[in-house]
């Protein structure tokens, strides 16, 4: 009788095949519903913009790295297919943590166990990192926001896998997979499964699910409020003048009439006018109040003013005008012989986007382009390292 | 009894502006069903959250997947940031002109509406300090936002609370002083799924007690040279009669001739020049009331003139009709100087009056101010014009007083004698009152106030 031994020289024995249908048989019985994510890989970039660190790849797979040099995969594809399994873990408090950082997050971390032998069978291989699961038996039904038309799902990433310690047989083989799971955040990486989950399949045009889970609307939103509020605040760079009351004078400095007074009001003076005292009559300023930062091209005492690209050719004194092709904007005031400089406009929107032109602005949120020698349209705005930098001379 | 509330959400102003510095950026996020890049706008939030509206932000559920990448800002210090500390006592004045706000429209005219001075108190200054928390999900991820954000710093970026003209708290700048790279350490252990990268700010502020807005108008003139040489007070200052060192500014430091019933501006250096030989400029009313701030009222508005005997006469003014280069005056009588001798009942020039019963038996105390000299000690005989009962001859000089008592005429203002004094007399037929001063005759009130002499009441 040869000796009793488990253990048969790294064959998988009928003992190990017991032991493993008993085990697949407690996950069936006890283990909770599953659904996986199947991480598929990235798909690397497209030929024409492919790089030593970023290659392209001919085929979706896991095996690809998306990026050689940070090694990170960030656009990562997940089969269209779910697939249902079971695992089991031991349920437990989560606390969610108001962190140091301002960022609201839980610190749920779940360990799992998966039965191998079902679980390569199913998807083909084992759970990897970057798998994600879906707890059906934590479907969150009761969303404090009603309008939410769906319920919540509870999606966690596979951030570690190994064998389990509990898993071993007394044939020394494994049975069980050990997941460490994390919760799952709406980021780049996931983007694939929160787009492409409708929240209503059988509406083709339900927003996906994502839009529903992720907090992103929410504190773009919030943003948005921050961001109106301050350009309430400070519509623009410098200071409002625009209330305050500036005193027009005549060309030898006395005080001129104020608007309103007998007929100098109204009694419109034109260029070609024969009174040799027109422009002391002239009732406009020459000047306004201005602030560090500069001007916003409204005229002295909220005057109208003309604009445009070319000056007016029936001008009268006293009239404003916001020359367009100036860059920046420059307010003239028309003396009767000339137009004079009053002010440029240099008061810009602080809000970084288009309305921003700062000089720094001006560099960043520039869309301007233009056409070169060869008629191909070029953009102004480059990257310093990419500026006239030669193309392949075949 | 509790001292007045007031907040101005000065801090959280800037913490707002500072909000907007950093928002707005995007970075990649995968590429699109077309297969060009998608880009993702980071939202930014304040770090430091209550637990209730965190939990309302996740919708009461743990299912809830934050989205990454986000940035969080929070207050890490605030400190009285002695270095920068100025004249703690300093009120700083501006005065500003407003435009007339119609409240009924809602609209600013085009018109002056009030004229204000702003008091400003030192703001105390003190050192804010921010931190932002990047949080992304990749190093590439991390490295577009770095690089949208560290050049905006350099060496500083400013930063407003408000664009309000006045206020001098609202401009400072932002320093980036310190970046901390991860919130982790390498290599990254699987215990902590999320890296923040942490960018410290300083922002030297000043947070401002409240400021007075006053109405304008108070000060009329201002007196130079207060104070001598050795920098005591000027005894000047104290004494009307040294005029000589004195100057006066006014606003445009025009000064007004008082004719007839109306007023009219004068540039004393230039009284002659501009109205063909006639005292007086062209120069507007309208356009100088402007200047003092509008709100001119016919009829209410006052003219103060101070005279040289040292007699404010107050009247009010009114707009010409036709004429804006004149003011029309009307003083109040009980405002004019008080007559220091008896009236006159009429100025006369001896050598042209009509000889009549009112020269040669007028009432008993008939007085009059005559233009001429009467009579001579040199004459042979007296005239008959002017009897005395001594029949001695009657002599007066020109600008004296004469009256007739107890059947003669008699000399009751001897203009030599009282050369050097100011006398106020009226004359009865016109009702004019006279001064009389520096050895002539002159309507009392009337004449040029030069700048300083003069003030409106609007």
């Amino acid at each position: 009788m040869p000796r009793l031994s488990l253990w048969k020289d790294g064959t998988h024995s009928n003992d190990y095949k017991f032991f493993d249908r008993r085990i697949s048989e407690m996950f069936t019985l006890g283990g909770t519903g599953i659904l996986i994510h199947k991480y598929l890989g990235v798909e690397g970039e497209v030929l024409a913009d492919a790089t030593p660190t970023k290659p392209a790849y001919d085929a979706v797979s896991e095996l690809n790295i998306q990026d050689l040099l940070f090694l990170e995969n960030r656009d990562r594809k997940y089969d269209t297919s779910i697939y249902v399994s079971r695992g089991i873990y031991q349920v437990q408090d989560n606390s969610f943590d108001l962190s140091q950082f301002g960022l609201f997050i839980q610190t749920g971390t779940l360990f799992m166990v998966f039965h191998i032998n079902d679980m390569v069978q199913l998807i083909g291989r084992k759970l990897i990192n970057g798998d994600v699961l879906e707890l059906q038996h934590l479907l969150d039904y009761n969303s404090l926001d009603d309008s939410v038309p769906v319920a919540l799902k509870r999606f966690f990433v596979v951030s570690d896998a190994q064998f389990a310690s509990e898993g071993f047989s007394p044939t020394w083989w494994p049975h069980l997979w050990r997941v460490k799971l994390n919760p799952m955040t709406a980021s780049q990486e996931y983007k694939d499964i929160l787009n492409n989950i409708s929240s209503d399949p059988l509406d083709p045009n339900a927003a996906p699910v994502g839009d529903y889970l992720s907090t992103l609307n929410k504190y773009l939103k919030i943003n948005d409020a921050v961001i109106t509020q301050a350009e309430f605040d400070v519509p623009r760079s410098g200071y409002d003048s625009s209330v305050l009351y500036t005193k027009a004078v005549v060309p030898d400095g006395r005080p001129a009439d104020p608007p309103g007074t007998g007929a100098v009001d109204g009694n419109v003076i034109t260029a070609d006018s024969t009174l040799s005292t027109a422009d002391q009559q002239a009732v406009t300023s020459t000047a306004k109040v201005s602030g560090y930062g500069g001007g916003d091209g409204l005229a002295p005492n909220g005057l109208p003013v003309g604009n445009g690209i070319i000056f007016p050719t029936n001008a009268n004194i006293g009239d404003y005008f916001l020359r367009l092709d100036y860059l920046p904007n420059r307010l003239f005031r028309f003396d009767g012989t000339r137009w004079n400089k009053v002010e440029d406009v240099t008061r810009t929107g602080l809000t970084p986007g288009a309305g921003n032109q700062t000089q720094l602005g001006s560099f960043i949120n520039n869309d301007r382009t233009w056409t070169d020698a060869s008629g191909q349209t070029r953009t102004e705005r480059t990257s310093l390292s990419k500026a006239l930098k030669p193309k392949a001379d075949n | 009894m509790a001292q007045e509330f007031f907040y101005d959400a000065q801090i959280r102003r800037f913490i707002t502006q500072f909000m907007r510095i950093v928002s707005n950026l995007q970075v990649e996020f995968g590429k699109t069903n077309t297969g060009a890049v998608a880009l993702q706008r980071v939202p930014v939030y304040y770090g430091d959250s209550s637990r209730q509206v965190a939990s309302i932000l996740k919708n009461n559920s743990e299912n809830m997947l934050s989205a990454v990448p986000a940035m969080a800002v929070y207050v890490y210090a605030l400190q009285y940031d002695r270095e920068r500390v100025q004249d703690p006592f300093l009120v700083s004045k501006v005065r500003i002109r407003e435009r007339m706000y119609d409240p009924v429209t809602g609209n600013y005219l085009h018109e002056q509406g009030d004229l204000v001075t702003v008091d400003r108190p030192m703001p105390v200054p003190y050192k804010l300090t921010l931190k932002l928390d990047v949080w992304t999900s990749s190093t590439e991820q991390k490295l577009q936002l770095l690089e949208q954000l560290m050049i905006l710093f350099n060496p500083a970026l400013e930063i407003q609370s408000s664009d309000n003209y006045v206020d001098w708290a609202s401009l400072t700048y932002v320093l980036l002083t310190d970046t901390s790279w991860s919130s982790r350490s390498v290599p990254v252990n699987a215990e902590e799924p999320i890296d923040i990268a942490t960018m410290t700010f300083e922002i030297p502020i000043w947070i401002s007690a409240p400021v007075a807005v006053k109405q304008f108008g108070v000060i009329k003139k201002i007196i130079a040279s207060l104070y001598d040489s050795e920098g005591n007070l000027n005894i000047d200052i104290l004494d009307n009669g040294r005029l000589i060192s004195r100057q006066y500014f006014t606003p445009l430091n025009y000064g007004v001739l008082y004719s007839g019933n109306e007023l009219i501006l004068v540039k004393p250096e230039e009284i002659d020049n501009r109205r063909g030989g006639k005292y007086g400029t062209d120069d507007s009313w309208p356009a100088l009331i402007d200047v003092y701030g509008g709100n001119f009222k016919n009829g209410i508005s006052q003219i103060r003139l101070t005279t040289p005997a040292g007699y404010e006469v107050v009247g009010t003014a009114a707009l010409h009709p036709t004429d804006k280069t004149r003011l029309l005056y009307t003083p109040f009588a009980d405002t004019m100087p008080a007559n220091t001798l008896n009236p006159v009942n009429a100025i006369i020039d001896p050598e042209t009056v009509t000889v009549d019963s009112n020269i040669l038996s007028p009432a008993a105390g008939t007085q009059y101010l005559i233009l001429g000299d009467i009579g001579s000690y040199d004459n042979a005989q007296p005239s008959v014009a002017w009897p005395t009962s001594s029949g001695d001859n009657f002599v007066a000089r020109a600008n004296d007083i004469i009256k007739y008592i107890n059947g003669e005429w008699t000399v009751a203002f001897d203009s030599l004698a009282a050369a050097n004094v100011i006398e106020y007399v009226t004359n009865l037929n016109t009702g004019v009152q006279y001064r009389w001063h520096n050895s002539e005759w002159a309507k009392s009130v009337e004449g040029v106030y030069r700048e300083g002499e003069w003030s409106l009441v609007l």
